[in-house]
């Protein structure tokens, strides 16, 4: 029992969005459509009643066969039998008819039967049934407040926590049963299944709760066989973690890449946000697991690689084919690997399960790769932005230093960092990943375009990617084309030209010559 | 022949071909239980199949299509047979559940009937053998028109 005065359903992800719990006695309205998932709600919330917190419960219903409902439950691993055997759990069948007389009669054998099992929740699915055969006019509506009312009443009285039902349909006096029920009902959660594209997604939203603060807004829901409901809260919602915790520091630490390294200035600032920028194949994800493996090889801090377009076989191979042995921190859980398909991505599941492996196993740094199949895979502009924002935000919160990679499509030069969504502001750091073309060869640059904090070169440096992951091309050393890259100006620019011979060291002259 | 009509063949085999011992099955069971009338089958199925219903006896009877007075007197029967249990009455509404009876052979009786009754060829054959008497309304209804 909740010492806190509220109810906890343990249906995951619903507690949180209702802040704790449901205050004790309040009457709960699950509503939506058919199919949006009332019925296994109510049942869940009688179930881990009953198993995790030992608060027995009756579950009522009018056109269900409870037989049914028992095979159902079994899909989810709920031995509701058993329950019932235990006298933990009783489940009734009844009429509409029978149910409005019983709970306000001093003689009813439902309440006897809940006082016999101490019963402390009570589950009603379909109490529109109610409203059906009283009729859609005014007389007959105030009837049904009031009988609405009288019931409410009588739970209130035997301080019994209701978790109803209530189809919300095309019935002609649907609306009117909903619009009543909703207002004298303490808690309304609603259900909605809607159609998505060519997909169906799942939402439920607190629409009210006496006593208590919520989570307000449309959160994800999903039924899994084998678990229940899962709810997963908006990206969008601002966090509650509290302001107290610190959002920047001033520790420093190296990546353990040279290439960044060396660039940026000796290291980054820990819980820093950097986001890498290049064209497919210029080197982001190697220099995403170098970054991670390095962190854990040297810093002693746990990683975690989030991508939507490579299989953690695949991404463990191609690491390894470059003499970075992933396989080994990925087995000893030094390093985390999650990767979900961008097929219908479901944002607020995917975000859920991100800040659960984090939490779960202390990550200390991330990188997401690649943020432009998060842009394609979650459509909305305005939920990638929101999406975005929000891992930074966690990130920062953490002091967790992270990197996100970015497929920039333009092949030769740079004319916008993110065409699709200028991020580069929200990030500390912005690394450019660029391919520049030297005769009639391509050749791998990396520089440093931002970083905030930090006094970082402006120097574009040639890099080579080989075993032991990304190296930077030493200064001195002449590679093909016997010209070294600092002969060349307009490195980013789809034509760069070359200093004069004497004039190779002094940029500004450069600028002269070229003119 | 399609599809729906190879399953119906085979049903009708099955009651044919397989039948008699099925039927001494079925026989024995519903002679060890005491129910020789399918109203009282009817009634009995209902209880087991709702669990704890609360209800009267004319809501049963409205729900599974039986004149008020045959599944009163089915759950008499029942009642007395010790296959159901009912609490006491709250103004005409009861609680029905199915007796939690001791007999491990009886309870085993019931569940293979229960079972083979969720069968086309199952109610087939309890329909063959069990007396009509305590017609429902649809039947009766039938016979006046």
């Amino acid at each position: 029992m909740s010492k806190d005065g509220l109810i906890k359903t343990g249906i995951t992800g619903l507690d949180d969005i209702l802040l704790g719990g449901i205050p004790r006695t309040n009457v709960v309205l699950l509503q939506g459509v058919t199919g949006s998932g009332k019925t296994l709600m109510g049942l869940e919330v009688i179930y881990h009643g009953i198993v995790q917190y030992n608060e027995p419960g009756i579950i009522v219903v009018f056109e269900t066969n409870p037989n049914k409902l028992v095979r159902d439950a079994a899909a989810f691993g709920w031995n509701l039998e058993e329950l019932q055997e235990q006298k933990k759990l009783q489940i009734v069948f009844t009429t509409p008819q029978v149910f409005r007389h019983e709970l306000r009669s001093t003689d009813s054998l439902l309440l006897e039967t809940a006082n016999e099992i101490g019963a402390q929740r009570i589950f009603v699915d379909g109490i529109g049934l109610l409203n059906r055969d009283l009729g859609g006019n005014a007389p007959e509506r105030a009837g049904f407040r009031e009988m609405l009312q009288q019931l409410f009443e009588s739970l209130d009285r035997e301080n019994l926590t209701a978790i109803m039902s209530l189809e919300v349909g095309s019935a002609p006096n649907s609306m009117a049963t909903v619009e009543m029920t909703d207002f004298l009902a303490d808690t309304v959660i609603q259900l909605g299944r809607d159609r998505k594209g060519r997909r169906i997604q799942r939402s439920l939203e607190v629409l009210k709760s006496r006593g208590q603060d919520y989570e307000t807004g449309e959160h994800t829901m999903h039924i899994t066989e084998g678990q229940g409901v899962q709810i997963f809260r908006r990206v969008q919602a601002p966090s509650r973690a509290g302001s107290k915790q610190p959002t920047s520091s001033t520790m420093r630490s190296v990546i353990g890449v040279d290439a960044v390294d060396t660039l940026i200035g000796g290291g980054i600032f820990d819980g820093s946000t950097t986001m890498v920028v290049g064209i497919s194949g210029v080197g982001k994800t190697v220099l995403g697991t170098q970054i991670l493996r390095e962190g854990v090889l040297k810093q002693k801090t746990k990683g975690l690689l989030v991508s939507l377009d490579e299989h953690p076989a695949q991404i463990i191979r191609n690491a390894q084919t470059l003499g970075l042995n992933l396989e080994e921190q990925v087995a000893d859980g030094t390093i985390q690997i999650l990767f979900e398909s961008p097929q219908e991505l479901d944002v607020d599941a995917h975000y859920a399960r991100i800040i659960k492996l984090i939490e779960e196993h202390d990550i200390k740094r991330m990188v997401i790769d690649g943020m432009t199949s998060y842009s394609t895979a979650i459509g909305e502009l305005a939920v990638y932005r929101d999406f975005v924002h929000a891992i930074v935000a966690y990130s920062k919160q953490r002091l967790m230093t992270s990197f996100f990679n970015y497929e920039n499509p333009e092949f030769l030069g740079v004319s916008s960092y993110m065409p699709d969504f200028p991020l580069s502001s929200i990030v500390d750091n912005l690394i450019l990943m660029s391919l520049v073309e030297i005769n009639n060869s391509l050749h791998r640059c990396i520089s440093v375009v931002k970083a905030r904090g930090s006094k970082h070169s402006f120097d574009t440096r040639e890099f080579v990617i080989g075993q032991g992951g990304i190296s930077l091309v030493p200064l001195e050393r002449n590679l093909l084309p016997p010209v070294p890259l600092q002969a060349y100006s307009s490195l980013l620019s789809r034509a760069p030209t070359r200093f004069s011979g004497s004039k190779r060291k002094n940029g500004a002259a450069a600028v002269q010559d070229k003119e | 022949m399609s599809g729906v009509g190879r399953q119906v063949q085979y049903e009708e085999n099955a009651s044919m071909g397989r039948g008699k011992p099925l039927e001494s099955t079925v026989q024995s069971c519903l002679d060890g239980m005491g129910i020789s009338l399918l109203s009282e089958w009817d009634v009995l199925a209902f209880v087991y199949r709702h669990g704890a219903s609360l209800a009267s006896s004319d809501q049963i009877a409205h729900l599974i299509g039986y004149e008020s007075t045959v599944v009163k007197a089915a759950l008499d029967r029942l009642e007395s047979e010790k296959l159901i249990e009912r609490s006491r009455p709250s103004e005409e509404v009861r609680f029905y559940r199915i007796f939690a009876s001791s007999d491990a052979g009886r309870q085993r009786r019931l569940q293979q009937i229960v079972s083979l009754a969720e069968t086309r060829v199952g109610r087939l054959l309890l329909a063959k053998r069990l007396k009509p008497d305590g017609s429902n309304r649809d039947e009766k209804n039938n016979r006046i028109s």
